[in-house]
């Protein structure tokens, strides 16, 4: 500390330049994780008015429904192949990428742009992408009349959410793995084509344990991130249709929250949600973190 | 020999570079065609400043860069259109390109476990291998927990466990200490004389030059300077550019002036007998010179470093610099004027504009293969 100090011997200063964020962090984070925990512990009244507190009433009232677990379900399925997708799509396109291939400039600069546009908005380019009159699948239903139509048929519509989400992590996870790649030295792809490795082998024995770091992260963050940010999507795309077939846990949450008004059960599946994110991602580095080599 | 002297043993190959040239467009021409055969087992240095194309002419022998035209034979095979592992050869990087991910034998076994060898035939040829590099405590460490020296080592172990036809240095030692970079030359000469591979070594120190090869060919901007044994180089350079660039200090190069008989400094001293006429340049090597009061040729002493084995006078003469090297326990009066004659047998005479060797400008013999590469 004496060291420190006395390059920074101000006492309110960092005090002073960390408290708007700190703030935000607390209003808008800490506040509402609280909140939510506080409340699943209470039945509350749809319009104000007092609250009761309950015990373990709501968990037990969640827990035993059965919509709750199917939303679940859904939650993980989505979870496991849409967070897959959306790292290998990218990773494919960064191995690409990186090779001085043709177009590989320009591609490293147009993959980027998803980043820029909104969930919601991803998710009204989506809806009309997939429509089954005037979208991409138009001229097959056209020929194969029912074959894709995720208006009734939910697996279709699941695709479309897996889809949407997938092109919308596109880039930065892209990013995230090109910048792995190319922090390999390039003597090491000679060293590997020099021991007889071709371009396939180098990929599997050089490229991927190399980007190991960047692949747990771009997991990591893609495991959580599809639990959640997939809100929009479904909102704006299929609206947790057609029959409930895409009410993933995030979605069923806001349903029962603002449209069914029961706040305590929106709550308690909150809970229930940051408890098991939480868990993931703990459980991630715990058995995947520590064997990751971070050297070069 | 050995049990191991004869397990890691390679059948070496002849290389052949006939007309080879790389050019990434038009304007730029990183090697002009070259010609040059290396011998079968024979320990070949690259020699040359940064940016003569050493280093590209090494990856266009591996496989690692395209020939912009002509052939690369190796063994009797063309091969300039293959693939770096159809060529039989390996290759050891100036930063080691170890496999951070995987172990030291991992490391070595990784070309036989490609090529599909077999989990004991790897393990014992890993186990022959390190056991020659004194590799045999560390082989299931990971590389970042090796010193630099144990790395290069395992670089060496990965390239000869193939025991390959041809093994190719890129400034393998560059990265080293001054002290292991010693050790590891001897070790180098000691493994070559071993393997017996054809060795190409790209360095641009004159130290490993001297000491590792058997001929050095030295490139200035791609072209070949001269190709020879380390002797006839620093006896015999073929050229200026030769000249200065073997020997610690570097020759000094005068220019001089022939009026037929005699050979001037610009301020007229003469310095040499010599029947041409014209524009020269003179090379004579600072330990070469001989200092003494009966010496026809003045210099001014400008500055003394003392190295302890030897001092190193930098002096300055008809507005030349000259540098002056004095064997140990030779007492000289810094501020006089030094008095000084070259040896004839000792000088080497430059053509004025094009810096060639003149052969025989003083009656001393010149190899043939001097000739050969002009």
């Amino acid at each position: 500390m004496s060291s420190e100090s006395s390059l920074f011997s101000h006492r309110w200063l960092p005090a002073l330049l960390l408290a708007p964020l700190l703030l935000l962090i607390v209003l808008f984070f800490y506040v509402p994780v609280f909140q939510a925990f506080y409340w699943s512990f209470f039945l509350e009244q749809p319009f104000g008015g007092g609250s009761e507190f309950v015990g373990l009433q709501n968990f037990q009232r969640v827990l035993s429904d059965a919509e709750f677990w199917a939303a679940t379900g859904r939650t993980v399925i989505f979870m496991l192949t849409a967070s897959a997708l959306a790292v290998v799509v990218p990773l494919m396109l960064a191995i690409a990428a990186d090779r001085k291939i043709g177009m590989s400039y320009p591609a490293r600069n147009i993959l980027v742009w998803p980043k820029g546009i909104a969930g919601a908005s991803i998710g009204v380019v989506f809806a009309f992408i997939f429509n089954p009159f005037v979208g991409l699948m138009g001229p097959l239903n056209a020929l194969f009349p029912g074959l894709w139509n995720p208006g009734i048929d939910g697996t279709d519509a699941f695709i479309t959410l897996v889809a949407a989400h997938v092109w919308s992590g596109i880039p930065f996870n892209f990013v995230i793995l090109l910048a792995g790649l190319r922090s390999i030295p390039p003597t090491m792809y000679q060293a590997a084509a020099m021991d007889g490795a071709g371009p396939w082998r180098r990929i599997f024995d050089v490229q991927l344990p190399l980007i190991m770091p960047q692949l747990f992260l771009t997991f990591v963050l893609e495991f959580t991130e599809s639990i959640t940010s997939v809100f929009a999507l479904i909102d704006t795309i299929t609206g947790g249709g057609p029959g409930g077939s895409t009410t993933l846990l995030v979605y069923k949450i806001y349903v029962d929250g603002f449209r069914g008004f029961d706040l305590s059960g929106a709550s308690t599946q909150t809970a229930i949600l940051m408890v098991f994110v939480l868990l993931l991602a703990a459980c991630q580095f715990y058995f995947l973190g520590r064997r990751i080599n971070y050297e070069r | 020999m050995t049990a191991i002297d004869t397990a890691i043993r390679a059948a070496a190959a002849e290389i052949d570079l006939i007309g080879v040239t790389k050019s990434y467009d038009a304007k730029n021409t990183i090697i002009p065609p070259i010609d040059v055969t290396l011998r079968r087992g024979e320990f070949t240095v690259v020699l040359g400043p940064s940016g003569c194309g050493k280093s590209t002419l090494l990856q266009m022998i591996a496989g690692l860069e395209r020939v912009s035209g002509g052939k690369i034979v190796i063994g009797g095979r063309e091969v300039q259109d293959l693939e770096p592992k159809h060529r039989g050869c390996a290759m050891v990087f100036q930063n080691y390109a170890l496999y951070p991910h995987m172990t030291v034998a991992e490391n070595m076994a990784y070309s036989l476990k490609v090529a599909g060898v077999s989990k004991a035939e790897r393990a014992e040829r890993v186990a022959t291998v390190a056991k020659m590099l004194g590799l045999a405590d560390f082989l299931t460490r990971k590389p970042g927990q090796l010193s630099g020296g144990q790395r290069q080592r395992v670089a060496i172990g990965r390239a000869i466990i193939r025991e390959p036809g041809v093994l190719l240095f890129d400034e393998p030692l560059s990265n080293l200490d001054a002290q292991l970079r010693h050790d590891m030359r001897v070790e180098l000469a000691e493994l070559h004389r071993r393997i017996g591979a054809t060795s190409v070594f790209v360095t641009h120190d004159q130290v490993e030059a001297m000491t590792l090869a058997d001929r050095i060919l030295i490139l200035n901007k791609g072209h070949i300077e001269q190709f020879d044994t380390p002797k006839a180089i620093y006896h015999h350079p073929a050229s200026v550019f030769v000249a200065k660039f073997i020997g610690s200090p570097p020759m000094n190069i005068l220019q001089v002036e022939g009026d037929g008989s005699v050979l001037r400094l610009a301020d007229g001293q003469a310095v040499a007998n010599y029947a041409g006429k014209g524009k020269f340049q003179l090379g004579i090597r600072p330990e070469d010179i001989a200092v003494n009061e009966g010496g026809s040729i003045k210099t001014e002493i400008r500055y003394r470093e003392d190295l302890g084995s030897h001092e190193i006078l930098e002096t300055k003469t008809a507005e030349q610099n000259l540098r002056i090297a004095m064997p140990f326990g030779v007492e000289i009066d810094t501020t006089q004027t030094l008095s000084l004659s070259f040896p004839q047998a000792r000088l080497h005479l430059f053509e004025g504009e094009s810096g060639r060797a003149i052969a025989n400008a003083f009656g001393d013999a010149q190899p043939a293969s001097v000739k050969e590469y002009q």
